[in-house]
């Protein structure tokens, strides 16, 4: 396990330094934060750190709002091109295009940076390394914001996580009285950190938080209840949408198509996708596996807590942050916590 | 290998020729690069092959690497990329990717006799295995080649067929569903060829493909009536890929990706498969 | 050079493609932007076909077909003549200038006639400048303040007492199931957060979890069309389901687009006051909701209340008023946020097609991507889709994660589908008025 502080030192802010190190963050790169859309908060570029909403995401001691999407658009967004075609009579000509930015994303929950992490053991840690993904996660500094207390749908220490665990972030704040403490996680996030500016203090932050702990199965389990029709039941209700997958800051499904951009003119993109569609894995002879809804959710709980795990190397943990994204997200009520604790209760 | 795995590498087409009705036979010769990426690949590998404009779509290479340069694909017209592919001639350009999976473990297989058993286009990534061994012919004892589809104008790389009958200690068995005037080989489906052939499980080893039902029944006669042992009969799977490598995340079979795990499985991993291939 | 706009226009065999040719012999000239696409009808020439061609950066398109009364396939254009202008209303709402599709009747021999609508058309275009319909990815930021739709009136819910309903709902699913009439409930229940969900219930022991609220929003129709599907040659067996009004008429119109047969479900009726928001208030579809009874019920639950609110609220007027380029500036934000889950899809019970014509293999209707253009043209195909079947239940709006209006185009369609046709979906067991065509619809002239 990685020392969590890059140096010793820690620094207590003020909301007011926390703005005025932002805007100019913002002047020199993409910065992206927290921001109220319509009614909901995305993660969305901001010009000046006022555009920042936030009442949303630090408000006394409540537990407030977090993104509806998680960084992973930012990692790996909804499209995007991997090269375009020309064609001339019989000659192909492709060129690669590449995202081109420093970008430095603001208010990270720690179970998004550990869902960032999730997706770097397959995008990053397996072979063949995933170019445009990599290219944007090493063009990317991550400032965390430290939860206080856990929300209503929050699971994260249910699955190895903690609402104030700073390991896979860059730069770390915590809420205090009358400001922020803020720790350099890495290399990168030092580099950031004006620290002839701010005030250092010896204070350390409070320690991980453990409560809200509910037993979940563990691996082996899994393999066992595969063919229980538990899954029929519980997905009964489901509606084969991908809202829960898309929200997910693990879910990373894509697909490959080429679109026409004009005479002769094609690019290829790969965009979302999601195993609960009925012809997610429907065959060109027509032939449709996983037909029924039942296999299909089953398919998504076992991704995330056995065949992910299994493929990736992640070991004991599984590829859930517990973020609760799909418990709010899911339009019939599908709860993963109901189906974690369902599954733990002696037969 | 290019620092983007989703580029392709260019191919032209050198040969397109029928191979059965709606099946075509794609001689591709690799272009900037991808000659040395494909210099060398293994029977039961695969790569996509790019209609540019429409998509990709993953094919078993249809060849043994010492029969190349060029690499051989069976291409079945059934939807929009293979469409696509139908609609190139030669001296068109395609898009290849790969090589892509794992492999026959051929050097395990060799002393042994191989029985090889193809279903209607399943037979296009089981040729480079019947290539293979008639070029290194005294590695691996005899061989036995089932060769099926459900009619004779579905029967693919007919003019081969000699070729392999003509090979020392290989025989070839032929059978379709429903014959024409023509035919005058066995009528009926592999499994009933198979049960009138009833080989011995000592010391052979099956390699199967085909649909996926034929791929049930075929393995479940050889374990049950013929007594091989699942470690014995090898597969090539098929799923709905778009990455090919591990990425995508869709062609999983329980915890197992066809595109890295596979294509190639012995029946025995099958067997501990959470899902189902059917 | 100065611009000229590209047209595409659909031109019909039999008629108006014969008269343009006619108009080409007879050397009278016509404006050389068009570029024909011979249908063999201008009935076949589908809303996703001329979508298509505007997302393609087409600056305008024109259909012309026989004149009613003429068609060679007797009521081919009958259908032209229905959907395109409903089609027509629905881009013009997303912003597009109603002058750049414009649909005509002309003969074989009508050649000046031909000529004197391309030439008006080509011009009309033409003044609009170039079309500003597909946006150029990376090109269109959204507003930082965007345009937001005026806030909805906030009518807190009166408390109400459920437990009556609730315990008729009970004892009703208690007797189908116990009888054996039905295999399965469809209800709802308190799931364990507290949110009210659907529930699947198969023996009378477990009738005790259904439950009714104000928080019993979800249209339970939608599950029908799977559930009463026959599995070969199995018939599936008989479901109650629990309805509000807005969801009894979804039942009406699925009865009559064959989805299911009225002897497979028993429909558990229930009255209603409303249901609540996130936030406890009334939702806005229930304002205006003027049908507290279910319009069709086997078992009715509760009093018919006796009146209902008595405010008028035109979600889509206030859009209507903006000129078109806010109007696509609007939507463009909205749509902006989808992340094409297709929740809303999911979740309405008239969207059952096995393969959605906006999820295709290939990409003929639209692209597969997440992008701006792909996203409006799904959302507004979709709409037009349900023209004349959506009963306004809002699910889809409910049901979407990123706060789309989205039913404020299926309300749009539905008073425009009741100006034409003085039809409302789902009062009575009959089709879409622009879906087909009924025998003795049309009179001549």
């Amino acid at each position: 396990m990685s020392k969590i502080k890059v140096d010793k030192k820690s620094w207590l802010i003020s909301q007011s330094e926390l703005e005025t190190w932002l805007d100019g963050i913002a002047d020199v790169r993409t910065l992206i934060a927290p921001r109220q859309v319509s009614g909901i908060m995305l993660y969305r570029p901001v010009a000046k750190s006022n555009e920042i909403s936030w009442k949303g995401i630090t408000t006394g001691s409540a537990y407030a709002v977090r993104p509806v999407l998680s960084v992973k658009e930012i990692f790996f967004p909804p499209t995007e091109r991997l090269f375009t075609i020309q064609k001339t009579g019989q000659e192909i000509h492709l060129k690669e295009t590449y995202p081109d930015w420093e970008t430095v994303v603001f208010g990270v929950r720690p179970c998004d940076a550990r869902g960032a992490k999730l997706l770097d053991s397959l995008f990053l840690d397996t072979n063949p390394v995933d170019s445009f993904y990599a290219r944007r996660r090493g063009n990317t500094t991550l400032i965390g914001l430290a939860c206080k207390e856990l929300g209503p749908s929050c699971f994260c220490t249910s699955v190895g996580g903690s609402p104030n665990d700073a390991h896979d972030v860059d730069i770390m704040l915590y809420e205090t009285n009358g400001g922020y403490l803020a720790e350099a996680v890495t290399e990168k996030g030092r580099f950031l950190i004006p620290g002839g500016e701010w005030k250092e203090t010896t204070v350390s932050p409070q320690p991980s938080t453990q409560t809200g702990q509910f037993p979940v199965p563990d691996k082996g389990k899994w393999p066992e209840i595969f063919n229980d029709d538990y899954w029929v039941k519980i997905s009964e209700r489901c509606l084969s949408c991908r809202a829960c997958a898309y929200v997910c800051p693990t879910c990373r499904c894509f697909a490959v198509r080429d679109e026409v951009l004009g005479p002769g003119q094609f690019e290829r993109i790969r965009c979302w996708d999601a195993c609960a569609g009925e012809n997610y894995r429907r065959v060109a002879g027509g032939h449709k596996p996983r037909a029924e809804k039942g296999e299909r959710l089953r398919n998504r709980f076992y991704c995330k807590f056995y065949y992910y795990p299994e493929q990736y190397g992640l070991g004991t943990a599984s590829a859930c942050t517990g973020c609760g994204r799909c418990i709010d997200v899911c339009p019939v009520g599908v709860d993963i916590t109901e189906v974690l604790m369902d599954l733990e209760k002696p037969t | 290998m290019n620092e983007n795995p989703m580029l392709p590498y260019l191919g032209k087409l050198v040969e397109v020729r029928d191979l059965a009705t709606e099946i075509k036979l794609f001689r591709v010769e690799m272009l900037n690069g991808g000659g040395e990426a494909f210099r060398t690949f293994q029977p039961g590998q695969f790569a996509f092959v790019s209609a540019f404009g429409l998509g990709e779509a993953p094919f078993g290479i249809a060849n043994a690497s010492g029969r190349g340069p060029s690499v051989d694909f069976a291409v079945a017209r059934l939807g929009s990329v293979t469409t696509g592919l139908h609609e190139l001639g030669e001296g068109d350009t395609v898009g290849v990717r790969g090589p892509l999976g794992n492999w026959f473990p051929m050097k395990q297989f060799k002393g042994k006799n191989l029985i090889v058993l193809g279903g209607g286009i399943g037979g296009a990534p089981l040729r480079p295995v019947i290539q293979h061994v008639l070029d290194h012919r005294a590695d691996y004892g005899t061989l036995t080649i089932l060769w099926a589809a459900r009619h004779p104008s579905l029967l693919v790389f007919t003019d081969e067929y000699d070729e392999w009958r003509a090979a020392p200690d290989t025989d070839l068995h032929l059978t379709v569903d429903s014959p024409d005037e023509k035919w005058d080989h066995n009528v009926g489906l592999i499994t009933q060829l198979l049960e009138k052939l009833s080989p011995s499980p000592e010391n052979t080893v099956t390699i199967t493909c085909g649909p996926p039902i034929m791929i049930h029944f075929v393995t479940k006669m050889l374990q049950e009536k013929m007594g091989f042992a699942p470690k014995t009969n090898y597969v090539t799977l098929e799923a709905r890929m778009h990455c090919g490598m591990g990425k995508c995340g869709r062609c999983n079979l329980g915890e197992k990706l066809v595109c890295v795990n596979g294509p190639v499985f012995n029946m025995e991993e099958v067997g501990e498969l959470l899902e189902t291939f059917l | 050079m100065s611009y000229e706009p590209r047209i595409i226009a659909f031109l019909c065999t039999w008629c108006s493609y014969t008269g343009a040719d006619t108009a080409g012999i007879a050397r009278i000239k016509s404006p050389a932007n068009i570029r024909a696409i011979r249908v063999p009808c201008s009935g076949r020439v589908s809303p996703e076909l001329v979508m298509r061609a505007f997302d393609q950066g087409t600056d305008g398109v024109l259909v012309l077909g026989c004149h009613i009364g003429e068609c060679h396939y007797d009521t081919g254009n009958h259908r032209a003549a229905k959907r395109l202008p409903i089609l027509h209303s629905l881009m013009q709402f997303a912003g597009l200038e109603p002058e750049r599709f414009h649909l005509d009747w002309v003969s074989a021999s009508e050649g000046e006639r031909f000529s004197r609508i391309a030439t008006e058309f080509t011009d009309a275009v033409r003044a609009l400048g170039p079309v500003s319909w597909r946006v150029t990815p990376g090109e269109w930021q959204a507003a930082v303040e965007s345009l937001l739709p005026p806030e909805e009136q906030d009518i807190p819910m009166t408390a109400l007492d459920c437990s009556g309903k609730t315990d008729a709902i009970r004892a009703k699913a208690k007797e189908l199931l116990t009888s054996r009439e039905v295999e399965c409930v469809i209800g709802y229940e308190v799931g364990p957060r507290g949110r009210t969900r659907p529930v699947f219930i198969y023996t009378p022991e477990e009738t005790g979890r259904l439950v009714w609220n104000p928080d019993a929003s979800n249209n339970l129709v939608s599950y029908l069309p799977v559930k009463l599907k026959p599995k070969g040659k199995e018939l599936p067996k008989k479901v109650a389901v629990v309805v509000k009004p807005c969801d009894s008429r979804a039942v009406n119109v699925l009865l009559a687009e064959n989805q299911f047969t009225r002897d497979q479900v028993h429909v558990i009726g229930v009255t209603c006051e409303g249901m609540r928001d996130e936030g406890g208030s009334l939702q806005s579809k229930c304002i205006t909701c003027e049908e507290h009874t279910p319009v069709v019920y086997d078992t009715l639950i509760g009093e018919p209340p006796v009146k209902g609110l008595a405010v008028t609220v035109d979600r889509p007027e206030w859009l209507e008023k903006l000129p078109p380029p806010q109007r696509m500036e609007f939507w463009l934000s909205q749509f902006d946020r989808c992340i094409r889950c297709y929740a809303c899809r999911q979740a309405c019970p008239m969207c059952n097609c096995p393969t959605c014509l906006y999820e295709r293999d290939d990409s003929t209707f639209v692209g597969l991507g997440i992008g701006l253009n792909e996203k409006r043209t799904f959302h507004l195909g979709r709409a037009y889709h349900l023209a004349g079947r959506c009963v306004g239940c809002n699910e889809c709006e409910r049901a979407c994660p990123m706060n789309i209006p989205i039913g404020l185009l299926n309300q749009k369609l539905a008073e425009e589908i009741e100006a034409a046709f003085d039809y409302h979906a789902g009062l009575t067991v009959t089709p879409s008025p622009i879906v087909t065509v009924l025998s003795g619809e049309y009179k001549e002239g």
